[in-house]
């Protein structure tokens, strides 16, 4: 758990973070998002210490961070960035293992941890252990990256842009394989991005920043619903909104059961969004589609008009809540 | 076809026209023509009569001699990796065959009667090896030969060069003059060897921690740099002269430095300016190598967890060793070239044999400090450059 409250930063004049304050619970997922600049690296920074904040408290599972000893702290926290900061000299097996031996594993450990983790980031052990970060892809390397921050399984995992580099394809796996890799380890992440699409497909939770303050804050749907600024709705896409807030929901969430008329000639897999639909509708010139299940079984129906007019009540119901 | 095919098609790779090579032979020609190859002397002292090539090897010798040339240069209009080959044997050929070129004009033009009589290599002789070593150093690159196959090409023609000069070219002046100082020779080698390696290893050490000492304090940083260039402005023999009154002073008033050895002249103050020349090399390659190291790794080792101590000896030294090795070696090629002056004020080393030949105006003798130095400085150069590749962050880019 990580609680912060009231904190800033200043840099001799310049305010670089301005009385934040934010919750993340254990295992959850939160994004900080913003346009470069508005101190969202200087925050997630501040949370392993590579920047000391000026006032206010940051804790971490009740314990204050200047209470730690600094290098037991940032060894209980893991670390992605964009640029992977692996060390050219290592062999990638060699730089998953810095923080276990630093730890001082036994080697026997760590040689089973780093076969762990490279198993559970899809690379090939006897490809790539031996392998410098040099003769990477940037994929590849981001992957490396992402091991060595879970090496020594912190609870801990802090991300900065750390798909920012890569093409689109190859970012668009490594987010699927990174929402997977968080449903299985539930660690509490703090991300830190600028694209505001990467943040609502990852987070739990989260956070816009504008120079160094929090516009606003909560869960992604909550966001799209309910912006409370033309920047935060210019950041989540303005008119994609829509969209958006419907790439987030389950065609299965709402969908209406088998009705007596003829079933619809498009199927959709209950765990695709309502996003996916709206387009199969598109694609198939139809207002109906029929909802299966894994193994191909009819179990209900999606209609248009019912998704558009539920997307109107959940807003309704938000306000009045 | 690929676009990595077309951009390695022969004519991309190797061009239409070698005019380096090609250039070279015309040079390579001229100079076995127009300038004398051989000059003979009666005695030691006596300058010698310059001689052509026809007259130092004959027409056969000559013609052998215009072939390999001219055909270094034939192959260069139409280059392919086939003609390079061809070169390469060519000019290695030819680097073999010329201590026999000195033994055939020894043989023609030296009198048996006159045991003082020397053979002089002549300015024809040394274009003429000079350009051919251009023509390897272009071959080199144009075949990408590593510096491995470089390195046993050269040293397989150094040694054929030294048994030649060991067993058949008795009558050579260079060697007359080695056979006459064979002992001092060595010594001297062994003194150069010496001072050179103290000089060196003294100013690493101290180099590394003035280097790391600047990082810490930035104000060090200033200071020691004018300092050091400063040093680096006043002439190696001003230094060495400068040196001598406070040295001979010190050891005069303390007998304890006296019985180090310390005075005026010798070993000391040659260690002394040596070590100050090459410390402002030392120290920038240093500084700038620890200094040049990304600092998003730096972030990244420390965001790990890694102790200061660690963090250097384990990401910022390792590091910056390609770099500071290159400033090891650029500062062991030059000490090795300043030494020589050294022996000026007595300290030996092969900067004797220079200074007496021009003394006695026996340019043989002055080759004979003068070579070996530079043989040493390239055999450092190669060896310190081969041992920075060795070190290269994850092998071979």
């Amino acid at each position: 758990m990580i609680e912060l409250s009231h904190v800033s930063k200043h840099f001799g004049e310049d305010t670089a973070v301005d009385d934040i304050s934010l919750h993340v619970a254990k295992g959850k997922f939160c994004a900080l998002v913003g346009s470069s600049g508005c101190g969202k690296s200087t925050m997630l920074r501040m949370i392993n210490r590579l920047i000391e904040h000026s006032s206010g408290d940051i804790v971490i599972d009740g314990q204050a961070i200047e209470h730690y000893d600094l290098v037991k702290l940032r060894r209980r926290i893991g670390y992605a960035i964009q640029s992977t900061g692996l060390f050219p000299h290592w062999t990638v097996a060699r730089n998953i293992g810095l923080v276990p031996r630093l730890l001082k594993w036994s080697s026997a450990d760590v040689k089973a941890r780093v076969e762990e983790l490279m198993c559970l980031l899809g690379l090939p052990m006897d490809e790539f252990a031996h392998k410098y970060p040099h003769q990477l892809s940037g994929g590849q390397a981001q992957r490396v990256g992402v091991a060595r921050a879970l090496a020594a399984d912190p609870d801990i995992l802090l991300m900065d842009e750390p798909f920012g580099a890569l093409d689109p394809i190859t970012r668009e796996k490594l987010q699927d394989e990174l929402a997977k890799l968080q449903a299985q380890l539930h660690k509490t992440v703090v991300f830190v991005t600028h694209d505001m699409d990467e943040a609502l497909k990852l987070a739990d939770h989260l956070v816009v920043m504008r120079e160094g303050r929090v516009v606003q804050q909560g869960t992604p749907l909550a966001l799209l619903q309910n912006p409370v600024d033309p920047f935060v709705e210019s950041l989540l896409g303005g008119l994609e909104r829509g969209l958006k807030q419907a790439a987030l929901t389950r065609v299965k969430d709402h969908m209406s059961s088998l009705g007596q008329s003829l079933p619809a000639q498009s199927r959709i897999p209950g765990d695709f969004s309502l996003r996916q639909a709206l387009s199969m509708m598109l694609r198939d010139h139809c207002d109906r589609l029929t909802v299966v299940d894994q193994q191909d079984m009819p179990i209900g129906e999606l209609s248009l008009r019912k998704v558009v007019k539920e997307a109107q009540l959940d807003k309704v119901s938000h306000r009045e809540a | 076809m690929s676009l990595i095919d077309a951009f390695s098609s022969p004519n991309r790779q190797y061009g239409h026209i070698n005019a380096v090579l090609i250039c070279l032979s015309v040079g390579m020609l001229s100079a076995a023509w127009l300038l004398g190859v051989v000059s003979v002397a009666p005695n030691r002292i006596v300058a010698g009569t310059s001689y052509g090539l026809v007259t130092a090897i004959g027409w056969p010798g000559a013609l052998l001699v215009s072939l390999l040339f001219v055909a270094v240069g034939g192959l260069a209009i139409k280059p392919s990796r086939l003609h390079y080959c061809a070169q390469l044997c060519i000019v290695t050929l030819t680097l073999l065959l010329m201590p026999f070129g000195l033994m055939v004009a020894g043989h023609w033009l030296i009198d048996p009667t006159l045991p003082q009589a020397r053979l002089g290599i002549g300015a024809g002789y040394w274009v003429a090896l000079f350009l051919l070593l251009l023509c390897l150093v272009e071959l080199r690159l144009r075949l990408e030969l590593s510096r491995l196959w470089t390195t046993l090409l050269l040293s397989s023609v150094g040694a054929a060069w030294l048994v030649c000069a060991a067993l058949w070219l008795d009558n050579l002046a260079l060697v007359q003059e080695f056979q006459a100082r064979d002992k001092q020779f060595y010594r001297a080698m062994l003194q150069h060897v010496v001072l050179v390696s103290i000089a060196v290893s003294v100013s690493v050490v101290v180099g590394l921690i003035l280097a790391m000492l600047m990082r810490r304090y930035q104000r060090l940083q200033r200071v020691a740099f004018a300092l050091l260039n400063f040093l680096q402005t006043i002439p190696s023999l001003a230094l060495f002269g400068l040196l001598l009154a406070p040295l001979a002073w010190l050891a005069a008033n303390v007998p304890f430095l006296a019985q180090l050895g310390v005075s005026g002249i010798g070993t000391t103050p040659a260690l002394i300016a040596l070590i100050a020349y090459s410390l402002l090399p030392m120290v920038r390659n240093t500084y700038i190598a620890l200094d040049e190291v990304d600092s998003n790794t730096l972030e990244a080792a420390k965001a790990m967890g890694m102790r200061p101590r660690q963090r250097f000896w384990q990401v910022r030294f390792p590091l910056a060793l390609p770099i500071l090795l290159e400033g090891v070696r650029i500062t062991a090629v030059q000490a090795i070239g300043l030494t020589a002056v050294a022996a000026l004020i007595g300290a030996g080393g092969l900067g004797t044999f220079i200074f007496q030949g021009l003394g006695q105006a026996a340019m043989d003798m002055v080759l004979l400090g003068a070579l070996p130095i530079l043989v040493l400085a390239l055999i450092v150069d190669a060896g310190l450059g081969a041992l920075a590749d060795a070190l290269r962050p994850g092998g071979h880019e």
